[in-house]
């Protein structure tokens, strides 16, 4: 116990006294570390918020393919669906998108059903209502960035251009909870007369198919059937979908992170290097402590220590500060940069999806190979002649 | 070659002691930091859990799960949806124009198998 406390003693007396070269090394592993974590953090956080409502989107989507670009479905494609065996129900969907030139951004407008089923969703105001009963009124449903950034609150009414450029009318009915900014932020939920005003789509025609089966794992023969019954069309599969998900993310992370990686290796070249090779003073120092008895093992074990307390010091503080800068400040100039020319930025308040074997492994990538690259001078200098290496031989 | 002695320690001061007090005050204040950052991250996940019916129920209405991260492109605020080759439809081969490419891609074909 006493050996080993005497021990550790020296090794910090040792970065002591080279105070500096230790300090400039943990803060570089600080900001390598940081940087590569924090794009993990954030790819980890936004793969489980797809995840965690992968459920509740539809089990088959099917579109229609024209020259290589979505086109309308006839709506009577759908009796033809249902007849499919397997197929729970068929929903027409209408859905698209809308530039509104005074916010200069495009803003997401889907038809939904009166239903209270979103209640829980709004922050304020209420569900759309039945269609019938509201005469000439055009009531929506808006996202919360897109109804603060228009100062919008329940009962004002919103003039839209539609697809024509003619205005349209729309009363607010609700706005969205901020905490479903990342699904709802330029979302427009109005009732489907409305819908087809402001995308222009013609009576009969809907933008896409959602299926619902009666087991998901028929999908891939469900899929089969719908592509036999419309030639033309795409389907979508949740499950596909899922690992296509999976994919992306990884792939596009693993880009972010592969951009960092320079730096990450030009430290851990620096790390290397001053870990690697011994000073002239610290290949004395260790003459030193062999002539007046210590062993190679002691001379070893202090230098671990020494490699140790620098390197996961600055792994450490490295992985706090990304926490830091992903989960509190929201990431600003990184995420700015990964989601791109958007008008409509949701902030998201994303929750920590990173487990703790990950962030173990991360910090081992980095402070094993260092640690062990650090022995192996001590080892050989713990070798020589203490004489030799005392008189500079 | 020039190298740094530590100076005479002053008397009364334990160099040893002092050396150890820093490294264990360093350790408390990095382990003080992570629980604090486990504590957020709870607190943080319990909250999402909360508004996760919410967000469902949403999803469900409209059947369209795609996170709205980025608004300007179709294949970028609606990746599930688009057709493969949309990001560059009207070039093919070229690179995304916009710098959430780098993140969200059109994604792999998400067709049945």
């Amino acid at each position: 116990m006493r050996r080993g406390l005497a021990l550790l003693v020296y090794a910090l007396g040792s970065l002591r006294r080279r105070a500096r070269r230790s300090v400039a090394l943990a803060l570089g592993l600080a900001l390598a570390t940081g940087l590569y974590a924090s794009a993990v953090f954030l790819a980890d956080a936004l793969r489980a918020e797809y995840r965690a409502n992968l459920d509740a989107a539809p089990d088959l989507t099917v579109q229609r393919l024209v020259a290589g670009r979505p086109a309308l479905v006839p709506e009577d494609a759908l009796t033809d669906l249902e007849a499919l065996p397997g197929v729970r129900s068929v929903r027409p969907r209408l859905w698209g998108y809308l530039f509104v030139e005074a916010i200069e951004a495009n803003v997401v407008v889907a038809a939904v059903e009166a239903g209270p089923e979103l209640a829980p969703a709004l922050a304020t105001g209420e569900p759309l209502g039945p269609a019938d009963a509201l005469g000439d009124e055009r009531p929506a449903l808006v996202g919360p960035v897109l109804a603060e950034r228009l100062a919008l609150f329940p009962g004002d009414g919103l003039a839209i251009p539609d697809a024509r450029g003619e205005l349209v009318l729309l009363r607010v009915r609700g706005v969205f909870d901020p905490a479903t900014a990342l699904q709802a932020a330029d979302l427009v939920l109005v009732h489907e007369a409305t819908a087809r005003r402001l995308l222009g789509v013609p009576e009969g025609e809907v933008t896409d198919l959602a299926i619902a089966l009666a087991a998901p794992e028929e999908a891939p023969v469900v899929s089969a059937a719908v592509a036999e019954r419309l030639p033309m069309s795409r389907v979508v599969d949740r499950v596909a979908l899922e690992r296509a998900y999976e994919l992306t993310f990884d792939g596009r992370a693993g880009l972010v992170a592969a951009l960092l990686l320079p730096m990450l290796a030009a430290l851990l070249l620096m790390a290397w290097d001053r870990f690697s090779g011994l000073g002239e003073s610290e290949r004395r120092e260790i003459g030193v402590l062999k002539a007046i008895g210590w062993g190679t093992g002691d001379v070893l074990l202090a230098r671990l220590v020494e490699a140790l307390v620098v390197t996961a010091g600055g792994v450490s503080l490295g992985l706090l500060a990304a926490y830091g800068y992903a989960f509190l400040l929201g990431a600003p100039g990184m995420s700015g940069a990964l989601f791109g020319w958007s008008t409509l930025y949701p902030e998201p308040e994303l929750a920590p999806a990173t487990s703790l074997a990950q962030l173990f492994s991360l910090a081992g990538l980095v402070v094993g190979p260092l640690v062990a690259v650090a022995l192996v001078p001590a080892w050989r200098a713990s070798m020589l002649d203490p004489d030799e290496v005392i008189r500079g031989g | 070659m020039r190298t740094e002695h530590e100076g005479p320690s002053r008397p009364g001061s334990d160099p040893a002691a002092a050396r150890l007090r820093a490294l264990v005050i360093g350790t408390l204040a990095l382990v003080v930091l992570a629980s604090a950052a486990f504590a957020h991250g709870a607190a943080r996940r319990a909250r999402a859990s909360r508004a996760q019916p919410a967000r469902a129920a949403l999803v469900r209405a409209t059947g369209l799960p795609d996170l709205a991260l980025s608004s300007t492109a179709r294949w970028l605020r609606h990746p599930s949806q688009s057709e493969r080759g949309a990001a560059t439809q009207d070039l093919p081969g070229a690179l995304d124009t916009d710098p959430a490419g780098a993140l969200l891609g059109p994604p792999f074909p998400p067709e049945g198998e």
